[in-house]
């Protein structure tokens, strides 16, 4: 689904120039819910950025479903935005004079799709993330979680491909980020959308399939911690990818409000085992050594 | 994204910021206020030389004479000519008969009786199209088309013809009646004769009253219609006598037969043909045409465009002026707009971000520039026509104060709207909107999404 090759970025700063990401080489199957975790100024934003098509790469390239964006022009890439991506932000960017169903249906007006039938979506949506009394309200009148779900929604109204995420909780308080996680979570595994999440809380990593530890623009090491932890049901999950998706969904449409057990309700696993071996930061340090560092920084 | 969407972000966004917008708003519309008003002041002018002139002499009319020197002849040909002209409403011969006298006879015994002199023949078509007004009776029937006897005329004459009459019984002042005599009472008295009811009788007389061989002729005469007065059309309005060309040819022909005259002077054609023009703006080509074919020809025309183009730089002084103010709103529009992209930078990137390309950015502020220049244009031209009428119903006071001064009045109206006019303001309101919008619209676009979007 995303495949990223040789991709650096090089800032000039004055004079100098700051290596943001010194060549990185990535594939991201379909369906994965990914994390990219590290310090600041490690390049997460950057590589997210760069992957996004929100920034041109100095080197290297990025494609995403075949299509090599990091080619593309503006307006190629605006148009590649409409149909393939969604995006949700750390401060929500919800356009302020527009009521939560109109913000939602905003990526649909762009496509150029009728008032009437991008409405209907989006009220669909918002029902589905539990917003459905919240329809007619303006951003303002809404608290930080809500608008955060009502952010998400605007991500996956279009059932993009793929969803970047930087920072998606990055406002809200401890419960509020377990409910939008879970939001989160039920909508990838319903649509099986491809799900790239910047972030700096190493605890939310663990809704992840896949951890990207940068630092200093390198990859530090590229993990899938639920095949370490849960052995079993990877190896079930490998023998029959769709399977336990598919029945896990219902479950989870019947029981919203329900406590997040990520690790248990959802063990699919779409990554291939072979991923590992190419991904270069396997050569470096272990996971435990890498939570240290990266608490350390906080 | 569809041009509705576009339209609706771009009222939602103007509404939400209505201060700014009504602000920007005022000042194109002052802009656009200054511009029609000014502009409709010196096209008041025009309209006033216009009517000035108009007072003057018919503006459309073009009077061709014939001052000879060339070979060419004003004849029944020529006047065809003109008449296959564009433009050219009609042209007639304005003939008088060089050899025809005679008195018309009224009342018992020929008791009252007035000299022929002042007939002037022309198309009957043409008296109606040359604005000859009646105050009673009926024009001429069309050439061609009467169904009078041969010895009997057909003609129009003039408001106070009556007046010409003579008393042949009486002598002296007793003689003779007057416009606006009265009696020892101050009672007005009639003239001899009511051209309109009472029975008249043309006589030619002879040439030679020794030689009796020589005839004299007589004809009735019917009068059709009597003209109201005009000294623009002539004498003959007055006291005189109109009647069908080919009419008049005849009588001439005819008296100079009973005559014996011999026709010997070589012959020019007509003295005067007028041409009547379709409208006022095509004299200028249709008497250059007419000079083509060889003629001398006189019309109001040089007289007006002389006027007008004093009229016409007096104008774009005052266009000038009002392009300045509506330069101002311009600026001020750029600047809201500019003022507008800073706010809205966070917005735009997100817009960006989810996939709105880069023309419908542009476009949605160049909208958005274009609304504040047509609804200040609209505005503003309500508000000229509101100036417009105020003006014109306080002129005398205006007039009477400074303005007079600067702004000579020659006509009934101090500022005129024409509907143009009011068109080419809201246009041009509108292109400047949207030029002023040209700039922030480019800077929307380079704005980068990423920048945008950055978390505060």
């Amino acid at each position: 689904m995303i495949r990223v090759r040789g991709l650096r970025k090089v800032y000039r700063i004055g004079t100098e120039k700051v290596a943001a990401l010194g060549g990185i080489d990535l594939d991201i199957p379909k369906g994965e819910f990914c994390c990219i975790v590290g310090a600041s100024g490690s390049g997460k934003s950057t590589l997210l950025n760069q992957l996004a098509g929100l920034e041109k790469p100095t080197k290297g390239s990025v494609t995403i479903n075949g299509q090599t964006i990091s080619d593309m022009n503006e307006n190629q890439l605006a148009v590649f935005r409409q149909n393939n991506l969604g995006f949700v932000f750390q401060s929500y960017n919800l356009l302020p004079t527009m009521t939560a169903v109109e913000n939602v249906a905003l990526p649909l007006m762009f496509k150029g799709i009728s008032k009437r039938k991008r409405e209907k979506l989006a009220k669909e949506q918002l029902k589905q993330m539990g917003l459905g009394k919240r329809i007619r309200h303006k951003p303002t009148e809404m608290s930080g979680g809500q608008q955060q779900r009502v952010g998400i929604a605007r991500a996956f109204v279009g059932k993009p491909k793929v969803i970047f995420a930087d920072e998606p909780t990055g406002n809200l308080d401890s419960k509020t980020t377990v409910e939008v996680m879970n939001t989160i979570l039920q909508m990838v595994r319903k649509y099986h959308i491809t799900f790239v999440m910047v972030t700096h809380e190493r605890d939310l990593s663990a809704y992840a399939d896949r951890i990207i530890t940068l630092k200093d623009g390198q990859i530090l090491s590229d993990e899938y911690p639920k095949k370490q932890s849960q052995g079993e049901l990877a190896q079930q999950a490998a023998a029959a990818p769709e399977q336990p998706m598919q029945n896990n969904l219902p479950q989870q449409e019947q029981d919203p409000g329900a406590a997040p057990e990520p690790f248990e309700a959802n063990p699919t696993q779409q990554t291939a085992p072979e991923q590992n071996n190419e991904t270069p930061g396997q050569k470096v340090p272990v996971a435990d050594e890498m939570e240290k560092e990266s608490k350390t920084d906080e | 994204m569809r041009i509705t969407d576009l339209v609706s972000l771009c009222f939602e966004n103007l509404r939400r910021r209505k201060g700014r917008t009504a602000l920007t708003v005022i000042g194109v519309m002052v802009g656009t206020c200054a511009i029609v008003v000014m502009v409709s002041l010196g096209i008041a002018m025009n309209v006033g030389f216009d009517e000035m002139i108009a007072s003057y002499g018919d503006l459309t009319k073009i009077t061709v004479y014939n001052w000879g020197g060339t070979d060419v002849k004003m004849d029944d040909k020529a006047v065809a000519q003109m008449q296959a002209m564009d433009h050219v409403t009609i042209a007639t011969p304005i003939y008088t008969a060089r050899y025809l006298s005679g008195q018309i006879f009224s009342g018992k015994n020929d008791r009252y009786a007035m000299q022929l002199y002042n007939v002037v023949g022309m198309y009957p078509e043409a008296i109606k199209a040359l604005e000859y007004e009646l105050i009673s009776g009926e024009y001429l029937p069309d050439s061609g088309k009467s169904t009078a006897k041969k010895d009997t005329i057909q003609v129009l004459m003039g408001q106070y013809a009556g007046y010409g009459f003579t008393d042949t019984k009486k002598t002296g002042s007793n003689a003779s009646r007057w416009q606006g005599q009265t009696d020892s009472h101050g009672n007005p008295l009639d003239p001899f004769v009511n051209v309109e009811k009472d029975k008249m009788l043309l006589r030619t007389s002879v040439q030679d009253e020794t030689d009796t061989s020589l005839k004299k002729l007589e004809y009735n005469i019917q009068v059709c219609g009597v003209m109201k007065e005009d000294y623009q059309k002539g004498y003959v309005t007055s006291a005189g006598v109109i009647m069908d060309l080919n009419v008049l040819k005849r009588l001439e022909n005819e008296y100079i037969k009973a005559n014996k005259i011999k026709v010997t002077d070589t012959n020019n054609g007509y003295d005067q043909v007028v041409v009547k023009v379709d409208d006022i703006d095509n004299v200028q080509a249709v008497e250059e045409a007419i000079k083509e074919l060889g003629f001398s020809t006189d019309s109001m025309n040089s007289w007006r465009e002389s006027m007008q183009q004093q009229s016409q730089s007096i104008q774009m002084i005052l266009g000038g002026l009002g392009a300045i103010s509506l330069f101002v709103a311009a600026l001020s529009i750029a600047n809201t707009m500019t003022m507008a992209i800073y706010e809205r930078t966070r917005e735009i990137g997100v817009m960006k971000v989810l996939g709105c390309r880069l023309p419908k950015i542009r476009q949605m502020f160049l909208i958005e520039a274009g609304m504040i220049g047509f609804l200040g244009g609209l505005i503003g031209i309500a508000v000229s026509y509101t100036l417009s009428f105020l003006m014109n119903h306080f002129a005398p006071v205006l007039m009477s104060t400074g303005l007079g001064n600067i702004l000579p009045m020659y006509g009934t109206k101090v500022s005129v709207i024409p509907i143009w006019l009011a068109l080419a303001g809201l246009g041009f309101a509108t292109v400047i909107g949207l030029l002023s919008g040209v700039m922030p619209a480019n800077r929307a676009v380079k704005i980068s999404a990423l920048e945008a979007i950055r978390h505060e």
